[in-house]
Formats: C-alpha cells, sequence, structure tokens
C-alpha cells in the first residue's frame, strides 16, 4: 500500500520533471528552428509575419554569403583565430591556475587578486587603448625594422584575446584545482616525481571536466566575439562575426535578409556542432578519474 | 631540458611573428614601383544608392588623372571602419559621411575643429571643366549651417547627393477613397478622425531620428527662417516662444494619432515594420526620404500601391509649406595628408561625368539642372519644390561636446514619451530649452 | 638544483607568461583608461584638457546617466535570480536523475548560449513582435488577450524584456557550470545519505548544494559581469536604448557619450564607474556569501 503511495507520487514526479524539460526545450527548440527557416527564405518574405512558413527552400542565400558575402574566407580566419587563442590560453592559464591554486609564495595573494580584478575589466571599453598601444608598437618597429606587424595580424588578435580571457579561466581552473585532493600530487612527489611532471601527468588530466568547460565557454567568446576584432584588423582579413556585421540591415538602404539569416546559421553551426561532441565528456570526466570511492 | 622547451616556445613566437614581418614587406615593396602615384584615400559610406558608383567614379578619375591612385573604402559601417585609424592620426584624405548619423562622426569632427577649410575649392575649376565649382552648384546649398557650421561664411562641408524629405502615403489609398491630401493641419486633424473609423491611423514614423526633418520643417512653418536660425543657435528662451509652442503642440497632437504599435517596433532593428503600415495602408502618413522607396522595394504591399510624398501641412491656409532638404556631406579632415590632390578630387565629382555615373545610382546632386534629368518616382519627389513648397536646410550650430547633454536625444527621442504618455508636451519642451541653456554656453 | 630553487623557477615558468599578458593587454589599457577619464577629449582631437575628477562630478547629476545604473542594477538582479534557480534545479535533474532524453535536453538546454547576440535579437524581436509575434499570439490563443503588451514599447516593461532575453541565453550556460561541479560529487555520499533515509529534496539541501556552494559563488561574479555586457551588446542590437532612453544600460550610455555624444573622457569616466561598481559590488556579495570551503 505504502509502496503504491510512493510509486504513484514517484511517477507524479516523474511527470512534472517531463513537463518542465519539455517546456524549456520547445521555448528554445522553436526559436532556434526558426532561424534556419529564415535562413532558406528569399528576401520578400521578411516583410510578412515572422512566423511565416517558408514559401520553398531558397539555398541561394547560402551560396551568396559565401560568394557575394566572402564568409568562405572569414570562416577560415575565425577558425585559425579561435583555434590559436585556445591553445596559447590553455598554456598560459593551466600552470598559472595550478600554481595559484596550490602554492603560496612571495606575491601569489597579489597574483591571485590581481587576476581577480582583470575579471572586472570590460573589452569595451579598453579595446581603443589597446589599439592605440599595438600602434604605437607598430610605428615604432617601422622606424626600427622598417615595418609594422602588429595591427591587421591574426596571430596579434589570438593572443589579445588569450589575455582578455585569463582572468575568467584562470578563476575558473584554479577554482576547480582547489577542491581536487592534495593526496595524489603528494604522493608522486614523494616518489620523486618533478613538479613539471606532476602538473602534466597528474593535476592536468584530473582537471579534464573544468578544462572542456574551459575550452567550450572560450570557444565561443572568441567565436563570437566582434568589437576586439573590428578594431584590430582594419584590413580584409576579417573574422566571421565581423563579416556578419557588414549584411546587416542598415539604414536607408534595402537589406539583405535572407543572407544575414544564412551568415548566422554558418555561425552558430560549428558551435553547435562542437558542444555535441563534447558535452558528454563534461560530465564523465571525474568518475574516469579514479575518484569514485 | 625545460629551459629548452621555453626557448623553443620563445622562437616559435618569433618566427611567426617574422613570417608575419616578412608578409608585410613583400606587399609593400611590390608598390613602390609605382611612386610617382600619388596615393589618394577616400572612404565613402555605402548607403542605398550601393557601392558600385563609388568604383565607377574612381575609374573615371584614374582616366581623367592617371597621377593618382585612389584608394577606396567604401563600407556601411564607414564609421567603424575609418575611426580607429583616425584615432591613431591616419586619416583619410577624402570623406563622403554626412551628418546626423548615429555614430556622429562627422558631428565629432565639427566639434573639434577638425574639418578642412572648402571655400576655395568653390571658386576652383571642376577638374576637366572650365566651370567652377560654385557655378554649377543649385544657389543655397553652401549657404547653411550644414555646410558651414561655425556660421562664420566658411565652408567646411560639400554638399553631395541630396533628396527632399516630407510625408510619404499610398497615393491609389487616397484616390481609391477620395481623400484629399490635407494642405493645413486642421485639415490633417479632419482626415484622421475619418481614417480613424476606417480602422487607419493617420501617423506612423520609422524611429524618432526622422523627426530631424520633421521637425526642423515645422519649425520653418511656424516662426520662418530667421527663427529657425536663431533656434538653431540656441537663442536664450527660443523654445519657449509661441512659436515653438506651436510646434510642439503639433507633435503632441500627432502623437494622439499615432499608430499604437509603432514605438515598439521604432528602433534601428525593426523600423522597417512602421514603414510596412504604410505599404499595407494601417497608417495613412510617415516623415521619410526618397531612399524609403528602394530600401523597401522588396516588401509585400497593398494592391494598386503607389508612392506620394507631400510637404508638411501649412499652419494656416495660404501658410507656407516646407519640405526639409536632407543631403550628405563631403568633407577633408584637416589632417589630410594630400589636401590638394583631395580638393582636386572634390571638384572632380562635381563634372558632368561624375554627376551622371551617380544619377545612374539615384544620387543626386544639387548641379543645377540635375533634377531635369530625372525620371519615375524621383522625378515626382525631385518636383515637390516647383509645386510651391519651400525648402530647409542646415542643422543645429556646432558646439563643443557638452558631456551628458544632447540635443538631438533631448528634442527627438523623447517623442517616444509623448506618444506612449510617459512624458507631457510640456516636461518634453521644458527639457528641450534646458538643454539649449546649456549647449547655447559650448558654442564654437 | 636544490629543491626549493626547482620550485622557485618551477612557480616563475608557471607565473610569468600569464602576468605578462594580463599586465600588457588588460592593466595597462585599463590604467590609460582611468587617465583619460580626467580628461575632456573629443577622441579624435589632439586638445586634450586635463579636468581633474570634473567627469565624475557631472555624472553624478546626470539623470540619464542614474537612469542607466537602475536599469542596470534591475538586469543584475533580476538575471542573477531567475537564471540561477532555473539552472541550478535543471542541472541537479539532469545529473542526479536518470532521464529518458538526458543528452538531449543538455543539447538543447546550452544551444541559446552558442547563438551570436544578434542572432538572440533577431529572434527576440520575432518574439515581442506587437502584432505578429509569438509571445502576443500565444496569450491570444489562451484568450488572456488583456495581458497583451507592447513588450518593447512599453516603458515599463522593456526593460524586463530584455531581461527575459538574457535570462534565456543564460540558462545553459549556467546550468553546464553546474552540471560540471556537480559531476565531481562522489556518487556515495548520495548512496549513504539515501540508506539514511534522505529523499531527493533533503539530498538537494544537504549535499548538492554545500558541495557546489563554492561554484555557486564564481558564478556569482560570473553573473554582475556577463549581464553587464550582454545587456549592452543585446540592447545595442535590440532597442538601441529605446525608447527614450527606457532601456539604456551601463556600457550602451558609455558607448553613446564616448562616441555619438563626442564626450571620450566623460565615457571613460562611465567606464571606471562600472568597474568600480561591479568590483565592489561582486566584493560585498563574495563576503557575504562566504561558507568553508567542504571538500570532500
Amino acid at each position: 500500500m505504502n509502496n503504491q503511495k510512493a510509486a504513484s507520487a514517484e511517477k507524479i514526479y516523474r511527470i512534472f520533471i517531463y513537463v518542465a524539460l519539455v517546456t524549456l526545450a520547445i521555448s528554445i527548440i522553436v526559436p532556434v528552428g526558426w532561424v534556419f527557416l529564415a535562413s532558406i527564405k528569399q528576401n520578400k518574405e521578411f516583410y510578412g509575419s515572422p512566423w511565416s512558413v517558408p514559401e520553398g527552400f531558397y539555398f541561394q542565400n547560402f551560396i551568396d554569403a559565401f560568394q557575394k558575402a566572402n564568409m568562405g574566407t572569414y570562416m577560415l580566419n575565425s577558425v585559425m583565430v579561435t583555434a590559436l587563442a585556445l591553445l596559447i590560453l590553455l598554456v598560459v592559464a593551466l600552470p598559472a591556475a595550478y600554481v595559484l591554486a596550490r602554492y603560496t609564495f612571495r606575491g601569489s595573494k597579489f597574483m591571485n587578486s590581481l587576476f581577480k580584478a582583470g575579471l572586472f575589466i570590460n573589452v569595451n571599453y579598453i579595446v581603443v587603448p589597446i589599439f592605440l598601444m599595438l600602434l604605437d608598437g607598430d610605428n615604432f618597429f617601422r622606424t626600427q625594422l622598417g615595418d609594422g606587424f602588429l595591427l591587421d595580424n591574426l596571430f596579434v588578435l589570438a593572443v589579445v584575446y588569450a589575455a582578455t580571457a585569463l582572468p575568467f579561466t584562470i578563476y575558473l581552473l584554479s577554482s576547480y584545482f582547489q577542491s581536487l585532493p592534495t593526496t595524489y600530487e603528494e604522493a608522486a612527489l614523494v616518489d620523486g616525481a618533478g613538479y613539471f611532471k606532476t602538473m602534466i601527468s597528474i593535476m592536468i588530466p584530473m582537471a579534464r571536466p573544468s578544462i572542456i568547460a574551459v575550452i567550450l565557454f572560450n570557444f565561443l567568446a572568441f567565436w563570437n566575439e566582434y568589437i576586439i576584432a573590428l578594431t584590430l584588423i582594419p584590413g580584409p582579413n576579417k573574422t566571421l562575426p565581423v563579416g556578419l556585421m557588414n549584411l546587416m540591415a542598415a539604414q536607408k538602404s534595402a537589406a539583405n535578409y535572407g543572407q544575414m539569416y544564412a551568415g548566422m546559421v554558418l555561425v552558430m553551426l560549428p558551435t553547435l556542432i562542437l558542444y555535441m561532441i563534447v558535452q558528454k565528456k563534461l560530465t564523465q570526466g571525474m568518475t574516469l578519474g579514479g575518484l569514485k570511492d | 631540458m625545460k629551459k629548452k622547451l621555453f626557448l623553443a616556445g620563445m622562437s616559435a613566437l618569433l618566427s611567426l611573428s617574422l613570417i608575419a614581418c616578412q608578409s608585410k614587406n613583400e606587399t609593400s615593396s611590390g608598390g613602390e614601383t609605382s611612386e610617382k602615384k600619388q596615393t589618394l584615400e577616400v572612404a565613402a559610406l555605402e548607403s542605398a544608392y550601393g557601392k558600385d558608383m563609388w568604383t565607377k567614379i574612381v575609374d573615371a578619375y584614374r582616366e581623367v588623372n592617371p597621377d593618382v591612385e585612389i584608394k577606396l573604402t567604401a563600407d556601411k559601417n564607414l564609421e567603424d571602419v575609418i575611426s580607429p585609424n583616425m584615432k591613431a592620426g591616419n586619416y583619410p584624405d577624402v570623406v563622403l559621411l554626412a551628418t546626423g548619423r548615429k555614430m556622429a562622426l562627422t558631428e565629432t569632427l565639427i566639434k573639434d575643429k577638425a574639418l578642412e577649410d572648402l571655400t576655395d575649392v568653390l571658386d576652383k575649376k571642376v577638374y576637366g571643366e572650365e566651370v567652377p565649382v560654385k557655378d554649377k552648384l543649385v544657389p543655397g546649398f553652401t549657404d547653411t549651417l550644414a555646410t558651414n557650421p561655425y556660421n562664420d561664411g566658411k565652408t567646411y562641408m560639400a554638399p553631395m547627393f541630396y533628396s527632399p524629405t516630407g510625408l510619404f502615403y499610398n497615393a491609389a489609398l487616397f484616390k481609391e477613397k477620395g481623400w484629399e491630401v490635407p494642405k493645413t493641419w486642421d485639415e490633417m486633424w479632419a482626415l484622421g478622425d475619418k481614417a480613424k473609423a476606417e480602422g487607419i491611423s493617420l501617423f506612423t514614423y520609422p524611429t524618432t531620428g526622422y523627426f530631424d526633418a520633421f521637425f526642423y520643417s515645422l519649425l520653418l512653418e511656424a516662426g520662418g527662417p530667421e527663427f529657425y536660425n536663431k533656434a538653431m543657435k540656441y537663442e536664450d528662451g527660443i523654445w519657449k516662444t509661441p512659436e515653438a509652442a506651436k510646434a510642439f503642440d503639433i507633435v503632441g497632437k500627432l502623437a494622439k494619432y499615432t499608430a499604437p504599435t509603432t514605438v515598439a517596433n521604432a528602433n534601428d532593428k525593426d523600423y522597417t515594420k512602421n514603414q510596412q503600415l504604410i505599404l499595407d495602408n494601417k497608417a495613412l502618413f510617415m516623415p521619410n526620404g526618397t531612399w524609403v522607396v528602394g530600401e523597401m522595394k522588396d516588401a509585400p504591399r497593398a494592391k494598386n500601391f503607389e508612392w506620394g510624398m507631400t510637404s508638411l501641412p501649412a499652419l494656416e491656409s495660404g501658410g507656407d509649406r516646407y519640405a526639409f532638404t536632407f543631403f550628405e556631406q563631403m568633407w577633408i579632415p584637416a589632417q589630410a595628408k594630400n589636401k590638394d590632390a583631395a580638393k582636386d578630387f572634390l571638384t572632380f565629382v562635381y563634372s558632368d561625368k561624375a554627376a551622371d555615373i551617380f544619377a545612374q545610382s539615384g544620387a543626386v546632386q544639387p548641379i543645377k539642372g540635375m533634377s531635369d534629368k530625372l525620371s519615375g518616382e524621383n522625378k515626382l519627389f525631385y518636383s515637390i519644390y516647383d509645386n510651391g513648397a519651400k525648402a530647409g536646410m542646415g542643422g543645429f550650430a556646432a558646439t563643443e561636446a557638452v558631456e551628458g547633454v544632447s540635443m538631438a536625444d533631448t528634442l527627438f527621442h523623447t517623442i517616444d514619451s509623448i506618444v506612449t504618455g510617459d512624458k507631457t508636451v510640456k516636461q518634453w519642451q521644458d527639457a528641450v530649452e534646458k538643454a539649449s541653456d546649456k549647449l547655447r554656453a559650448a558654442l564654437k | 638544483m636544490s629543491k626549493t630553487a626547482a620550485k622557485r623557477m618551477f612557480i616563475f615558468v608557471c607565473t610569468v607568461p600569464s602576468l605578462i599578458l594580463l599586465t600588457l593587454f588588460m592593466i595597462v589599457p585599463t590604467i590609460q583608461v582611468f587617465r583619460m577619464s580626467m580628461y575632456k577629449w573629443g577622441g579624435f582631437s589632439n586638445n586634450k584638457e586635463f579636468v581633474g575628477f570634473n567627469n565624475f562630478k557631472i555624472l553624478w547629476n546626470d539623470e540619464n546617466f542614474i537612469r542607466s545604473l537602475q536599469n542596470s542594477i534591475v538586469l543584475i538582479v533580476l538575471v542573477t535570480i531567475i537564471t540561477m534557480v532555473v539552472a541550478i534545479l535543471f542541472a541537479s535533474l539532469l545529473t542526479r536523475e536518470n532521464m529518458k532524453g538526458n543528452s538531449f535536453f543538455r543539447i538543447i538546454f546550452y544551444i541559446p548560449n552558442i547563438l551570436s547576440i544578434v542572432v538572440i535579437a533577431g529572434i527576440f524581436s520575432a518574439v515581442y513582435d506587437p502584432t505578429t509575434g509569438l509571445l502576443n499570439n500565444i496569450l491570444s490563443l489562451f484568450h488572456l488577450d488583456h495581458l497583451q503588451k507592447m513588450w518593447l514599447g512599453n516603458q515599463q516593461i522593456a526593460i524586463y524584456s530584455i531581461g527575459g532575453a538574457l535570462i534565456w541565453q543564460a540558462i545553459g550556460y549556467y546550468m553546464v557550470m553546474y552540471m560540471s561541479s556537480m559531476a565531481s560529487i562522489p556518487e556515495s555520499f548520495y548512496e549513504a545519505s539515501s540508506l539514511e533515509g534522505a529523499g531527493r529534496i533533503r539530498q538537494f539541501f544537504s549535499i548538492t548544494l554545500p558541495l557546489i556552494w563554492h561554484n555557486i559563488r564564481t558564478t556569482l561574479t560570473f553573473f554582475i559581469i556577463s549581464t553587464i555586457n550582454l545587456s549592452f551588446l543585446l540592447v545595442q542590437a535590440m532597442t538601441g536604448g529605446g525608447p527614450d532612453g527606457a532601456t539604456e544600460v551601463f556600457l550602451s550610455y558609455m558607448y553613446k557619450q564616448a562616441y555619438t555624444n563626442s564626450s571620450y573622457g566623460y565615457g571613460m569616466a562611465i567606464g571606471v564607474v562600472i568597474f568600480l561598481f561591479s568590483f565592489i559590488l561582486s566584493a560585498v556579495i563574495s563576503q557575504v556569501t562566504k561558507r568553508d570551503v567542504l571538500e570532500y
């Protein structure tokens, strides 16, 4: 009797959860599906109700986005910058986060607060000073070497991305390192492993879930960023979001909505695929690390 | 071992930057062969007229003046593209960018006194022709604050593509219903009540930004040119005068006749939905410019739809009616490196050849006789002044920047609040006078 | 190499690259921003005039700035509370319960966060449209016509409409963050408490919540920072601060002053205020929520 009651309560609970989950899911699928549908609409269909079903499959939008709006090149640039920035970021941030989480040394407290303060710096107001600094650098190199190379350089853009993501990344990683037990590295150090070896072969693999989270979050940030890219790359080597800006409706001229939404789909597909690939690993990490007991 | 790794990383970094360095070097050495050629940097806003006309102009100029190589930057977001470099001291030589844009880059340079005096350009002969520039221009276009921002008789901005602005409507709807296009505001209100009975709103506007030409015309109708110029120069108490009050009251009344969904869509993203109201016969009039025809060319519309444009109704029958002239300006930054070449180019854009290229894309310059060459809807629009409407020109006088005070925000953005009833006309009027007081102190 | 020397070397090599990058691309530019906030400068010409703290004085009396401050605070509070509750709830459901379609929901919920802000603006202007919008049409479907609103046109509501879009896009992000930290809670804890007869709700409050408390505190800081940043991007793309300044936020007002109103120095003063505001707010919240870090 009691069991039955518990079972039916369980059932209601499950139904309730499913209703909540499905509602939220629908509220996401419908608008996002709408973007995909919009990307295959012809331009004239954009003036009526936004929820009308496309009259046909107008794939020309994507062809135009690639050919006329140069999205192919921009995409390649974006892939390069994002990958490079992630690489630099991880190489620089992982050791720093580990050391800050585990060791106290002279200045460690200061460094911690420095990175924490860095969290509150918003790129929107430091982008112009960064630009002016790089420009000064270019002018200097021009007198010394005959040419400057800091502006209009995708590699420099990647470095700036990595630098602006440092506070967030180090904060996230080091708070994760702090929550890991110290027993493993103590054992490794007693066994005679060096500091570098302990960090690289023991601690970093244990931090895998949060490393994946860091990659995911920063990938998004770098992939969608446009204010820095717009300022530091005045030349034709644009990134995808900056290219997308050019497709946007500008007042007093006819907008090309179809191309714009096709461009938007092109921007969001890679992130969607990346997330589908890594999302499982996010939660698997710890049980694999042998911490189950 | 570790040091080695570190070093390897460093050298990788260095080699990468070296590669970047090399590739740059190659391009610059490639350009050295044409050393004698002077490079002129031209930056132009890509507006409704498209980018093609600018590449054609560059080609045409190369033909007549092979000594100058033009580097063209044409972009929809021109401010974003050129302003970082300008901050760093790298200015384009010639810029086509109007005042009244959202980013207000041109206004910023006016405030900074960073424009080159172009008065002597007007006396120069048009490149490749024997006529001085000023003889080709339609009279009146270089007499206002829109070209002489400091009101000192010196021209700092050359008038380029102009278009009359006014109230746009569906001419077919008026024919069908047997309605007359109102000639006075009283007729306007009567029409508003008639339309309301049929479920049509009298008025809508794309965004409050479109009120600039509208409100300026209204001020001109209420007080005449002299009054208007005083207002534009922030004269003390001018916004409290009965003339100004008339203009405020008309907008206040118009707010009550405004289509209910207007404010919700009156932003840069959704403003076309308000323009769509005219095409769908849901609203009768909107303030706009000739570009709206091209802007909405793909949009669906009511049967037999036909664009019509009228100047603002007069305050009383027989009173003056105004249609404000909007025009884009071309200017030379004071810090441009090739000012003389830039001025030569500036005269060239007024040549017959250039004017034809521009006109093919629908861009009309204030050159004598140009309006006769127009066809189609444009002919109708540009003939508005032949039908008795007076032309208004020029905006507010330049001031130094005043932190936190913007006349455009106070005078135009507040209209959204008038329509929704969040502010009264009186509050609006007081705020404008207050802003005017603050800006007067900063007049140049 | 002696042990301490090796350790010192290790610490040095690990931290110096990050310090160099941080100093060069964040600290030095920020110092520049602080310096510029003391000048009257249009942004282009060479005449910069030192005005001391005058920009801050003007700021104090600038009604429009106060309004953007209020709007930003409303958004920070609203977005943080609602997003956090929903995200923690769904994160614990998706990690603790063995649901069918678990990974499906995980993917779906995260999608809003990967969309660029331009896409989100496009979506929500289609949702909020007064006549053809999804929201008003759903309301009329359920005969709730009296609840229909001008979501972006009504000055009392517009800022909450922006908030709704922000919450919609943020839930997935924080859900993933909480999930990754919940996943690190050993299963044995739950097994033990389950043997003691603790129900789901008890487990949630006595195990899940305390063990991810550190993570929650971390996210509070992120909420402040990202709401300030994203609300700006969304407002730029959607309403441009309108109608009549009703959705103006911190950074959009800074942009308006620094660029549109040719008051670059004044804009940078706003930037300084934003930096100090978010820094102090987060420090206060961090103090208030301080608990001992639980280890397991």
